[in-house]
């Protein structure tokens, strides 16, 4: 199902205003994320499309059909909550079990259909305990199980796999993809892991401060950063940034004076930043001192002085000494400029949005 | 430690702490139980010489033949059957309400809390005034309804129902403020996930809060039963001091207050003591059993 937000905004208490003016489109059958960090708004805007949570002003549509007056009841979604919410006083079985009871299912058809999600999550060894004894990873693989149940149109995940192990996190993420592309149920995964969201979903949503920031596939997000919170989020190494004024004349020739003028911010990718003469894809060059050099098998890292800050690379191929003079080569894929507000006004791909 | 293991230490230190408690509970509850356990055995007794003379289950007897103590037992029998479900179910439904509206809620706290703390005699006479057959409100109310004229407290017939809605009225207070507390205890979470799982309004009563406050219910239940079978002071205030027209209201610990202060009979009025005492037991042995299985901490 198709979900279109129309000029949401939502505030809890009447004054502060948690989201403003949300306008995003899930397409019909993708799996999308919402990324941003803690207290975004994610769960929030998760509510909001579950049916639980009313906008305080603006419209949602599933499809062409606006919901924005139906209760949790009416839009039917399936939900992981952040805080799993299964019900202390029934089994796992049951509780996975409870939503096709509430559908009105045959007993030995929800049972079935409960053994085989509890399989599914691996949490079949533990069909006859209560939530309360089970560790917080089985507790929120029962709840996936729970959400799943319904076989619903709409699939909302509110940070599901927050509590697992790092191999049981990469092994759900892989079957909730799976899953999703089998039975290509629209589905929204909300992460405050980049790492998640860029591996699992076709488009990724970046919320900060109850803004949507960007909302493209991942591969654009790291490419054509819209602005500098955006760049700073997304990619591991978090990339370089100083100021404008850092840079004496080095980019005098190769920028548009129009565009350096009202530059304030310059981010630089640790991998746009060559030790070797790249021929058309670099920019410019700039003389740094290399403080440290690290080796960890393949990967060598530098952390570099330029006219006193600090820059980081990861495209080192000479050994280094400490305390050299190392010139560098500027990539144009990776080095962008940012303005007063933080948007991009030069680097990556301008056309995209 | 969570998983310390009693050692003689640990136990020797805990019963030090349980003394004051426990010297308290043994002078004015358990040594009063066991005198009158053994009083219900006295047939032979000179109270003013406190000397006993025999010994036997004549009390008992005359109980099990005393149509007196019959009509006490199908009494008291009646009130809590009539009492205890009627409160529980009164109260919890209020409470629900109240849990619903945040308009003037403190003050509907406090107009449903005032009956507990108003003394029993206070509210007999106010109830004496409802019931009156040819003045009270109650009959007055039921006239727009067609109903002629009932005499509650002179009638046999009516007695023993104006006994129980008087109780019942008084017992809600309370019951209300333990039941909004287990009400508030319960986590929104739980209704959030119910709605999204598809369970209306019905369905989240009785799979969400039915089942999560089955601890409240339970102490109500228990509380109200052995409160209940311990009727007194509501009979003789709303009597005027007998037990109700033709002995429409007698119950055990009337019976018993009857035999013990009227007649000097202290070896029955103790038998009918320690009747009571193994009703109640069973009734409330009976509820712990079941709570077993349905109440869920
Ligand atoms: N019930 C509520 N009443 C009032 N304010 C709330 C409520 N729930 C959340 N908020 C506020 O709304 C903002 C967004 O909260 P939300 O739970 O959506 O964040 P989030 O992005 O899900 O964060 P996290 O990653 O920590 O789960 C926060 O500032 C929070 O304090
Ligand atoms: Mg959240």
């Amino acid at each position: 199902m198709e979900v279109t937000f129309k000029d949401v905004s939502l505030s809890y208490d009447g004054s502060r205003e948690i989201l403003h003016r949300l306008n995003f489109t899930i397409p019909e059958g993708t799996l999308v994320s919402i990324l941003g960090p803690s207290g975004c708004g994610k769960s929030t805007t998760l509510m909001m499309i579950s049916g639980l949570l009313a906008p305080t002003s603006g419209h949602i549509f599933f499809g062409d059909e606006d919901v924005t007056k139906q209760d949790a009841l009416q839009r039917k979604v399936g939900m992981v909550f952040q805080n799993y919410a299964l019900y202390p006083h029934l089994k796992v079985l049951d509780n996975i079990m409870f939503p096709l009871k509430m559908a009105k299912v045959p007993k030995a058809e929800r049972r079935e259909k409960a053994i085989k999600l509890a399989k599914l999550v691996h949490v079949d060894d533990q069909l006859d305990k209560k939530p309360g004894s089970l560790s917080g990873g089985q507790q929120q693989r029962v709840a996936i199980a729970r959400a799943l149940a319904k076989e619903p149109s709409l699939l909302l995940l509110d940070e599901p796999l927050s509590n697992l192990d790092a191999r049981l996190r990469i092994e759900m993420r892989q079957e909730i993809r799976r899953i999703q592309q089998e039975t290509g149920v629209t589905t929204i995964f909300v992460t405050h892991d980049q790492d998640e969201a860029l591996h699992i979903s076709d488009h990724i949503m970046v919320l900060n401060s109850g803004k949507i920031q960007q909302f493209s596939s991942a591969e654009t997000l790291y490419d054509n950063p819209s602005n500098l919170f955006i760049a700073q989020f997304i990619g591991e190494p978090v990339i370089n940034t100083i100021d404008i004024e850092d840079f004496d004349d080095e980019l005098t020739d190769h920028v548009d004076a129009e565009i350096l003028k009202r530059a304030k911010k310059v981010g630089i990718r640790p991998e746009a930043l060559q030790d070797h003469d790249t021929g058309a894809d670099t920019l410019a060059t700039i003389t740094t001192k290399v403080k440290t050099f690290e080796k960890f098998g393949r990967e060598k890292n530098a952390l570099l002085d330029f006219h006193g800050k600090r820059l980081l690379t990861t495209e080192i191929e000479a050994e280094l000494a400490e305390g050299q003079e190392l010139p560098l080569y500027l990539q144009k894929s990776g080095f962008y400029l940012f303005d007063q507000e933080g948007t991009r006004i030069f680097g990556g791909d301008q056309d995209v949005e | 430690m969570l998983n310390e293991k009693p050692t003689l230490k640990s136990t020797g230190k805990a019963l030090l702490y349980l003394l004051p408690m426990l010297i308290i509970t043994i002078t004015f509850n358990i040594y009063p139980i066991l005198k009158s356990f053994i009083m219900s055995f006295y047939t032979k007794y000179d109270f003013f010489r406190d000397i006993v003379s025999q010994y036997g289950f004549d009390n008992f007897k005359f109980l099990f033949s005393d149509p007196d103590f019959h009509i006490a037992v199908k009494n008291t029998l009646i009130f809590v059957i009539g009492v205890v479900p009627l409160t529980v179910i009164i109260s919890l439904a209020i409470a629900l309400l109240l849990n619903r509206i945040t308009w003037l809620s403190g003050l509907f706290r406090t107009v449903y809390f005032l009956p507990f703390v108003t003394s029993t005699v206070a509210i007999a006479q106010v109830w004496h005034w409802i019931y009156n057959g040819d003045y009270g409100l109650l009959n007055y109310f039921l006239s727009f309804f067609g109903v002629n004229a009932i005499s509650w407290l002179e009638s046999p017939h009516y007695a023993m129902l104006a006994l129980i809605i008087m109780s019942v009225w008084k017992n809600l207070g309370f019951n209300i403020v333990l039941f909004l507390v287990g009400l508030n205890n319960i986590n929104e979470r739980y209704y959030q996930a119910a709605k999204i799982d598809g369970a209306n309004t019905w369905h989240q009563f009785t799979n969400v809060t039915v089942p999560l406050l089955s601890p409240i219910t339970f102490l109500v239940s228990v509380n109200g039963v052995i409160g209940s079978f311990k009727v007194f002071d509501e009979i003789f205030a709303l009597f005027n001091g007998t037990p109700g027209p033709s002995k429409s209201a007698l119950t055990i610990v009337y019976y018993l207050y009857q035999k013990f202060y009227t007649e000097w009979k202290y070896g029955i009025a103790a038998a009918s003591g320690v009747v009571l005492f193994f009703m109640i037991l069973l009734v409330t042995v009976f509820q712990l059993w079941y709570s077993k299985r349905h109440v869920h901490y």
